[in-house]
């Protein structure tokens, strides 16, 4: 037996035949198109992503892009939309309800669980040419920047969110919005092949198609209405005090374990030390979102949310920076009276630390419509009730 | 470094990107380097050991040429062996063997325990340098003079952790007449990785989720479909794992010009046990065959004289796989059933064409195949009897796979029953580009919408 590799093949063995190369590099190539194209049929042209699971966090933020696009349609020119997150308990029921109407039309495109990260990607769609809507009216919890112990840079959920909303040329920019090494490539990875982040929902399409399908196609009859009609809780937080020379909470009797959570981790939440993340955060993104509207005719409005239903003391943290407050110098940007929902930081107007009941949110949802109203000015044109 | 991280994607690259930049004479270096390194990745304290191994069998072979055939040739073979052997059995079976002499001499379990760390592999590299020794000694073999010639038919890194074991013959003759690969290796070997990949990523870890739930938490799973489901997905990834590591194993050594033996034909076809044998691992069965059952005597010797070999093979193969009795009984399990087909069929060979029967074997066989796993995974003997107790005796329970693990397994079924009688594999490879491509992107786009990307699961067989 001959040793080494520098010496001639044996002449026993046949050699190689020779044939036609298949370009391999070429072949390769052609096959990651291949991938990028299946993956764009499926994820990028709507094919898959109109029938996503309602209650996904994409195919939330998709049906609520649906309904208010459809509202569009019907909506006259005095539109205005609400933006936020779960704390944002807006009804537009309970405005059309009131007897005397502003003449604008108040539309909710809240979603639970979003970040004004979500809600830039969500505008790009909802209003393509920034023109639509008279206000977007965004409710936030301080107009101070409290860093929490979360950063908000890295709230993955945000892919989640948007993925439908991404395309292709926001990879890049999407993915250096993360903090985080992991995070940026799980984002970069999700917004170039979106079969990746919406792999648990395709799996589960696969498991009940015609299920999935049946249910979205309900979805799309029914969720405007559901959701308009829907009615928060009458449970209230009534009688929970804090004892903030302790951090100590006692609950009234028949509070349950879930209120309680809310109570220990956002009222008692420790104070971290404030580095300014959330300064950032917040100046990048409601800065994008307020320069696709500069120059237009929609006006950006911000209220302060109501903070609970008692209030952290306002020394716990030493806040440092108020980006929304640095947005209100740009022309179309206003901020609300911060103080003009203290009157709502009553226990019996929450369900827990964080959201309002159903009294709250009818007190709220009008006290926020009549304000915007106020800041608008007369609208001109009679505006139509929000419609479901 | 698993095969399925880009990290080792990106090592490979540059083991090929070297090779073949660097002049022929070099190469082998750099296969023994790079083979090294890999190894290093998991415990470079273990490349001792591995330099060690070498050196013995390597030394083995050259003694065997200078002695004369007759008793000291026979002794030199026992010392190699029993070399080979003793590491194994020190590194995987002292534990084993410490604890039953504990518990026979009524001492605490951990009397004679030793915290020992087994070395990636071990039982792979270890049997196939045996063979070599083995084959010297039956002059089947030619010695191989040259160390570092040795050193990487021992450590050759596609194939170093987990097979397939591939004879000294084999490798020699293509490291000795190395040739580039042809245009068809090249299309072979980057199919079959991405073929590997994809039974590892999208079908093997996804049934690995199911399986480690249920095996965590057996008596949380109570019910007979809860058992089932849980073994059957076991089943599925044990196969999709080894068989997807084999083809990452055989799909890298093409694009290095070297060509490994098949190691699984869709081995869940099979119409029985003994046919099941000749479609799994099948590196191990005809190293088994070769070394064990064959010197046993085979079935030279009556019907009880097979019966006897075929336990005795098939238990010192439970055996090899791991170190606890589980392993033994898998072992004893399947020798008792291919004791038991061999009663049955009597002298008569197994049709290799398919009748009317043929599905209602194959679900049997894929059923006797599947009880046997139990003993394969579970974590002890209890375990093993919760949950054959479970299969057969528990209360209906649910299903733990979805609807779309099912239609992951009626795809890969399709596939095997495709491949068995239309040979697509081979098809794809002479087909025009744009198939052959496509074909590919399909099982990229598998990995994408079923692989399981962020959560490493090691493949199954590292752990022998």
């Amino acid at each position: 037996m001959r040793k080494g590799m520098a010496i001639a093949p044996s002449p026993t063995l046949p050699k190689t035949p020779v044939r036609k190369r298949r370009p391999i590099t070429l072949t390769l190539l052609v096959a990651c198109l291949l991938v990028f194209g299946l993956d764009a049929l499926l994820f990028r042209t709507g094919l898959y992503t109109s029938y996503l699971e309602p209650e996904s966090s994409a195919g939330l933020l998709e049906l609520i892009l649906w309904r208010e696009k459809t509202a569009q349609e019907k909506a006259g020119d005095n539109l205005v939309v609400t933006l936020g997150n779960s704390r944002m308990g807006f009804s537009p029921k309970a405005v059309d309800l009131r007897p005397r109407q502003t003449g604008y039309t108040v539309r909710n495109a809240v979603v639970a669980g979003s970040d004004p990260r979500a809600w830039y990607y969500l505008l790009r769609d909802l209003d393509p040419t920034a023109r639509r809507y008279r206000a977007i009216v965004f409710g936030i919890d301080d107009y101070d920047d409290e860093d929490h112990a979360f950063n908000p840079d890295d709230d993955i959920r945000t892919l989640h969110y948007c993925i439908a909303r991404l395309r292709l040329t926001d990879a890049i920019d999407f993915a250096r919005s993360f903090h985080s090494r992991a995070f940026r490539w799980e984002a970069f990875r999700g917004a170039v092949l979106k079969g990746i982040p919406l792999q648990s929902d395709w799996q589960a399409f696969l498991a009940h198609p015609l299920k999935r399908i049946a249910y979205v196609q309900l979805c799309h009859r029914g969720w405007p209405e559901w959701t308009y009609n829907y009615e928060e809780t009458t449970r209230s937080m009534a009688g929970l005090q804090i004892d903030w020379s302790t951090f100590t909470a006692t609950y009234p009797p028949g509070m349950t374990d879930e209120q309680k959570a809310t109570v220990h981790n956002s009222l008692l939440e420790p104070v971290v030390p404030q580095t300014g993340r959330l300064d950032h955060f917040l100046s990048i993104w409601m800065g994008r979102i307020a320069d696709r509207y500069r120059g237009s005719r929609t006006k950006i409005i911000f209220f302060r949310l109501p903070r609970g239903p008692i209030v952290r003391p306002d020394n716990l943290a030493k806040k440092r920076s108020s980006s929304i407050r640095d947005l209100a110098s740009r022309p179309n940007v206003i901020l609300a009276n911060e103080h003009f929902f203290d009157s709502l930081e009553h226990p019996e107007l929450f369900k827990d630390a964080l959201h309002l009941n159903r009294a709250g949110v009818e007190l709220f949802s009008t006290m926020l419509a009549d304000e915007v109203a106020r800041i608008l000015g007369p609208s001109g044109v009679p505006g139509g009730p929000a419609g479901k | 470094m698993l095969f399925n991280t880009a990290s080792f994607f990106l090592f490979l690259a540059v083991v090929l990107a070297l090779f073949y930049a660097s002049p022929r004479a070099l190469r082998k270096y750099i296969l023994l380097v790079a083979s090294y390194f890999f190894y290093g990745c998991w415990n470079y304290k273990f490349i001792p050991l591995l330099l060690a191994l070498t050196a013995i069998d390597y030394t083995a072979g050259r003694w065997l040429e200078k002695v004369p055939p007759g008793p000291r040739r026979k002794m030199v073979l026992i010392l190699s062996l029993c070399a080979n052997l003793g590491f194994l059995g020190f590194f995987k079976f002292y534990n084993f063997l410490g604890s039953n002499l504990a518990w026979v001499m009524d001492k605490p379990a951990d009397a004679f325990f030793l915290n020992i760390v087994l070395p990636l592999g071990i039982s792979f590299h270890t049997f196939q340098s045996m063979s070599y020794v083995i084959d010297v000694y039956r002059g089947q073999q030619q010695v191989v003079r040259n160390p570092i010639d040795y050193a990487v038919f021992i450590c050759f890194f596609p194939q170093l952790v987990a097979g397939p074991i591939v004879r000294a013959h084999t490798f020699f003759h293509d490291l000795f007449n190395w040739q580039p690969p042809s245009a068809e290796d090249v299309s072979r070997g980057v199919l079959l990785l991405t073929l590997g990949l994809t039974k590892k990523m999208a079908f093997a870890d996804q049934f690995a989720k199911v399986a480690n739930e249920y095996f965590k938490n057996v008596s949380g799973n109570p019910g007979m479909l809860t058992a089932w489901s849980g073994v059957v997905a076991f089943g599925m990834q044990i196969y999709f794992d080894f068989s997807g590591y084999t083809d990452m194993a055989i799909g890298m050594a093409k694009l290095l010009g070297f060509h490994f033996p098949v190691n699984f034909r869709r081995p869940y076809l099979a119409s029985s046990i003994t046919d099941f044998w000749r479609r799994w691992h099948i590196s191990l069965s005809s190293w088994l065959r070769d070394y064990l059952y064959i010197p046993l005597g085979g079935n030279r010797h009556g019907r009880w004289m097979t019966y006897r070999n075929l336990m005795i093979t098939m238990l010192l193969g439970g055996l090899w796989h791991g170190a606890s009795w589980n392993f033994v009984i898998w072992g004893g399990y399947h020798g008792a059933l291919l004791s038991g087909e061999r009663v049955l069929r009597g002298d008569r060979q197994i049709r290799k064409d398919w009748t009317w029967l043929y599905p209602l074997q194959a679900i049997v066989t894929f059923a006797l195949v599947t009880i046997g796993w139990v003993f394969f995974r579970a974590a002890d003997l209890p375990q093993s009897l919760a949950v054959l107790n479970q299969m057969f005796r528990g209360a209906e329970g649910h299903l733990l796979l979805a609807n779309w693990h099912f239609e992951l397994i009626g795809i890969a079924l399709l596939l095997a029953l495709a491949e068995e009688k239309l040979d697509w594999f081979e098809r794809l490879l002479k087909a025009p580009m744009l198939a052959y491509a496509s074909a590919l992107a399909l099982m990229l786009f598998c990995i994408e919408v079923f692989g399981v990307i962020d959560v490493k699961i090691p493949f199954v067989y590292f752990q022998f």
